[in-house]
C-alpha cells in the first residue's frame, strides 16, 4: 500500500476520533501534541486503525506506538509483507 | 452518516434525532457505532431526544473497565427511547461501591446499577482435583458473594441491578475431559452461572453473557490484547451486541417491551400464495427443506406466544382463503386460535395495523411488524413511525434469528397472566360479540355476571402488580413507574393505602386488572397511582374501586381524596377520569397536570354490576 494512502486514511481517522476536522498529523506527532489523546483514545485509535487496514497489532506493539510516524511505518510494513495478522 | 451532521447544521434537530436513532438501531460495527455516539453527543448539546419516554439514573460499576461502555450504552438506550444520567465507577471498584452506604454510587441513588463483571471477578476457584462436593461448596460461596453485594446495594438505594453472568474461556487445559471434571474452569463457570440464575432475587437481572458470548463465539467475544492493555471485558467487535443486550434489560424494566407481533401470511408464515396455489400448494412442514424452515419459524412464534407475546395476522388476502390454510394444513404448528386478531383483507396494512392496536387497546409502539415484502415494510414504517419493523432476508431459514435479534420482547419477569394472555383477549372478543347482540348496555353488564376481588397488595400478586405499573400507558393517571422493591417498601407503611382488583365474569378470569395506591397527607388521601388494563374499560371497575377506596380512606381518617392527572402522550383516555367519578377540579398547572378533590362526607357509593367477593 502506498504510504500516501496510509497517511490519508490515518489523518481521516485521527480527525474523526478527536472530533477535529482541521487536525493535521505528521511523523513526529505524539500523544502530548493532541488534546485528548489519553489511553482510552489510544485504544480507540488502534481499534479503528485495525479495522481500516484489516490488520492486527501485537500486544507488544500496541504500547510501543508512541508517535504517528511509528504507527504508519508499522502499517506500511505489515501491508507490504502481506503479514496483516502479525503472526 | 454525515447526513446527521447536515441535519444538525441546518438545525433540524428532530429530524437529526430520528435519523440518528434509526441508524443506532441498524448499525452493527463498533467504529460506525462510535461515530454515531459522537453525533449523539453533539446533538444532545442542542436538544434532548424528543421521543424519550423517560430519563433514568444509571450507575455503571466496574469489575472491568467501564469507560468504553458509557457512550455506546447511552446511545443504545436512546434507541430504545430512554434517556439517562450515568455515574461510572472505575476498574475493579464495584465491591466498595456496592457495600459502602456512603459510596458515590449509593449517594447517587441510581434507578439501575449495571455491574460490568467478568470471570476475573469470581472470588474463588476450585483447586485441581477438587471433587463435586467441594466444587459445590465453592459455587455456593461465589453465589453468596454476588448476592450479598447486590443485597447491600439494594438496601442502600432500592435500585434494580443488572448483573453479568460469566463467559467461559476459549481455551481448555483439560481438553474434552473438562466437561466431566467439576474443577475444570469452564465447567465451574457454567455451574456458577446456573446457580446464580436459580438463586438471584427478583431485583437482580441476569445479563446472560454466557449465552451471548456463545452466540458470537468465544474467540470473537474476548480479545486478550485489549484486556492486557485496557482491562476491556468484551472485544470491540462484540461491544455493540453487549451494550444492546444490556440496554434491552434496562428498557424492559421501564416498560419498553413490545406486546404484540403482527404477521403477514404468504411467504412469511408459509411458502407460496394461498390465494393462487390453494392450501394444498403451500410449502410448509416436513419433507421439503423450505417447508421445514417455515415450520421452524412458526415454532419459534409459538414459543413467543407461550411466553405472553400476542400474535396477530395482517395479510392481503381473501379471509376465506387465509382461514382455509389453517384448516386444511393441520400440520402447521400455528392454529387460527393462536392469533388474537386476524385481518385478511385488501385494506392498506397501516389501516389494519391501527385497527389491531385499537382492538387490543394497546399503542402502535407496542407492536412489531413482520412481512417478507420490503414494499409493505416501507409503507408501514412510513405511515406508522412508532412501530418496530423487522428487516427479513429472502430466506425463511433466517427469519427466527432476525426476529430474535430485534429483541423487542425482552422482559424481566413473567407472570401467569403472560402465559394466558391470548386466551384472555379471545374471551374479550366473545364479550364484544355478546355486547353487540344485547342492545342495552346495563343488561349486557348484568349478563356478564362479574365478580371482583379487591385487596391490598400482597406478595403473591406483586410481580403482576409491578408489571402492570410499568407497562400500562393509557389508563394511567400519573404514569408513576415503580420497581418491585419500591412496592415492597410501600406495603409496610401504615399511612399508605394499596389496592388491586381481580375480575372474573362468565367468559373467564380477566386476572389482575387494576392497581391503586395513595398516602395520607393531613386529612387527605393523596392518590399516587391509579391505573387499569384497558381490556376492562367501562365495566364499572373504576366505580367499584372508588367505592372501595373511599371506604378504606375513611378508616385511615381521610375526609377527602386528592386525585392528580398528569398528561402524557398516551393517557388522554383518562383526562376526565376524576370528573366522571364526581371529583371537583382544584385547577391545573402550567404543564397540564390537574388536581381534583372528592369530599368523603357527601360521597354516595356508585351502583355497579359487579359482585365483590373474597375469592372467585
Amino acid at each position: 500500500m502506498e504510504k500516501t494512502t496510509i497517511w490519508e486514511t490515518c489523518t481521516r481517522i485521527f480527525r474523526e476520533t478527536f472530533g477535529d476536522a482541521g487536525l493535521s498529523i505528521g511523523p513526529e506527532t505524539t500523544a502530548s501534541d493532541i488534546d485528548g489523546w489519553d489511553s482510552l483514545k489510544h485504544i480507540q485509535l488502534l481499534v479503528t486503525l485495525e479495522k481500516a487496514f484489516s490488520m492486527r497489532f501485537n500486544t507488544g506493539e500496541m504500547a510501543g506506538l508512541a508517535n504517528v510516524g511509528e504507527m504508519v511505518e508499522l502499517i506500511a510494513k505489515r501491508t507490504a509483507t502481506g503479514n496483516a495478522k502479525g503472526r | 452518516m454525515s447526513f446527521i451532521g447536515n441535519l444538525i447544521e441546518t438545525q433540524d434537530y428532530s429530524a437529526a434525532w430520528e435519523a440518528l436513532i434509526d441508524q443506532a438501531r441498524r448499525v452493527q460495527g463498533y467504529t460506525e457505532f462510535v461515530s454515531l455516539c459522537r453525533w449523539r453527543e453533539k446533538l444532545a448539546k442542542k436538544t434532548a431526544n424528543p421521543n424519550r419516554r423517560k430519563s433514568i439514573k444509571i450507575a455503571l460499576l466496574g469489575g472491568a473497565t467501564t469507560e468504553m461502555m458509557e457512550a455506546p450504552l447511552v446511545l443504545a438506550l436512546e434507541a430504545l427511547e430512554l434517556g439517562c444520567e450515568v455515574l461510572r465507577s472505575d476498574y475493579n471498584t464495584f465491591a466498595h461501591e456496592m457495600l459502602d452506604p456512603r459510596s458515590a454510587t449509593a449517594v447517587f441513588k441510581p434507578d439501575v446499577a449495571i455491574v460490568i463483571s467478568c470471570p476475573v471477578n469470581i472470588p474463588s476457584w476450585p483447586k485441581a482435583g477438587d471433587g463435586l462436593e467441594r466444587v459445590r461448596q465453592i459455587t455456593d460461596e461465589v453465589c453468596r458473594y454476588w448476592m450479598d453485594l447486590c443485597a447491600k446495594l439494594h438496601e442502600h438505594t432500592y435500585c434494580e441491578v443488572v448483573l453479568n453472568n460469566f463467559h467461559p474461556f476459549a481455551t481448555a487445559p483439560l481438553g474434552n475431559l473438562g466437561a466431566k471434571l467439576p474443577w475444570d474452569t469452564n465447567n465451574f463457570i457454567r455451574r456458577v452461572n446456573r446457580e446464580l440464575g436459580d438463586r438471584l432475587p427478583s431485583y437482580v437481572h441476569v445479563n446472560d453473557v454466557e449465552s451471548l458470548s456463545g452466540k458470537y463465539g468465544l474467540m470473537e467475544w474476548f480479545d486478550p490484547r485489549y484486556w492486557y492493555h485496557a482491562k476491556q471485558p468484551v472485544s470491540f467487535d462484540c461491544l455493540v451486541p453487549y451494550v444492546r443486550n444490556t440496554a434491552r434489560i434496562v428498557a424492559a424494566l421501564f416498560g419498553g417491551s413490545a406486546k404484540c407481533l403482527v404477521l403477514d401470511l404468504d411467504n412469511t408464515l408459509w411458502g407460496g400464495v394461498v390465494g393462487d396455489e390453494g392450501p394444498e400448494g403451500l410449502v410448509i412442514g416436513e419433507g421439503d427443506p423450505v417447508g421445514e424452515a417455515f415450520k421452524a419459524f412458526q415454532e419459534y412464534l409459538l414459543k413467543l406466544k407461550e411466553r405472553g407475546v400476542m400474535l396477530a395476522v395482517c395479510s392481503k388476502n381473501e379471509e376465506t382463503n387465509a382461514l382455509a390454510a389453517f384448516e386444511k394444513r393441520p400440520e402447521m404448528p400455528l392454529k387460527r386460535d393462536d392469533f388474537v386478531a386476524f385481518k385478511a383483507n385488501w385494506l392498506p396494512k397501516p389501516d389494519n395495523i391501527t385497527a389491531i392496536a385499537a382492538e387490543l387497546n394497546i399503542g402502535v409502539n407496542a407492536l412489531v411488524f413482520v412481512d417478507d415484502n420490503p414494499a409493505e415494510r416501507e409503507h408501514v414504517r412510513r405511515c406508522l413511525p412508532e412501530i418496530k419493523v423487522v428487516e427479513l432476508s429472502e430466506d425463511p431459514a433466517d427469519y427466527p434469528r432476525l426476529l430474535d435479534e430485534v429483541g423487542m420482547f425482552e422482559t424481566t419477569a413473567l407472570s401467569e397472566e403472560d402465559q394466558e394472555r391470548t386466551q384472555k383477549y379471545q374471551e374479550n372478543a366473545l364479550r364484544v360479540r355478546l355486547q353487540e347482540s344485547i342492545a342495552d348496555y346495563g343488561a349486557y353488564l348484568a349478563s356478564l355476571q362479574q365478580r371482583a376481588v379487591l385487596r391490598p397488595f400482597d406478595e403473591v400478586q406483586l410481580d403482576r402488580i409491578t408489571q402492570l405499573i410499568n407497562k400500562t400507558n393509557q389508563f394511567n393517571l400519573t404514569t408513576l413507574r415503580q420497581s418491585r422493591s419500591q412496592l415492597e417498601a410501600l406495603m409496610e407503611k401504615a399511612e399508605v393505602l394499596t389496592a388491586y382488583v381481580r375480575l372474573a365474569d362468565r367468559f373467564g378470569d380477566n386476572g389482575l386488572i387494576s392497581v391503586f395506591f395513595g398516602h395520607m397527607a393531613g386529612e387527605e388521601l393523596w392518590i399516587d397511582e391509579w391505573l387499569m388494563s384497558c381490556r376492562v374499560l367501562q365495566r364499572g371497575v373504576e366505580q367499584l374501586l372508588c367505592n372501595y377506596v373511599t371506604e378504606k380512606g375513611r378508616v385511615l381518617g381521610a375526609s377527602s381524596l386528592h386525585g392528580v392527572y398528569i398528561p402524557t402522550a398516551a393517557n388522554k383516555l383518562v383526562c376526565d377520569h376524576y370528573r366522571s367519578l364526581g371529583f371537583v377540579t382544584l385547577g391545573g398547572e402550567a404543564n397540564g397536570t390537574s388536581h381534583w378533590s372528592l369530599d368523603l362526607a357527601s360521597y354516595q357509593p356508585f351502583n355497579v354490576e359487579i359482585t365483590s367477593v373474597e375469592e372467585y
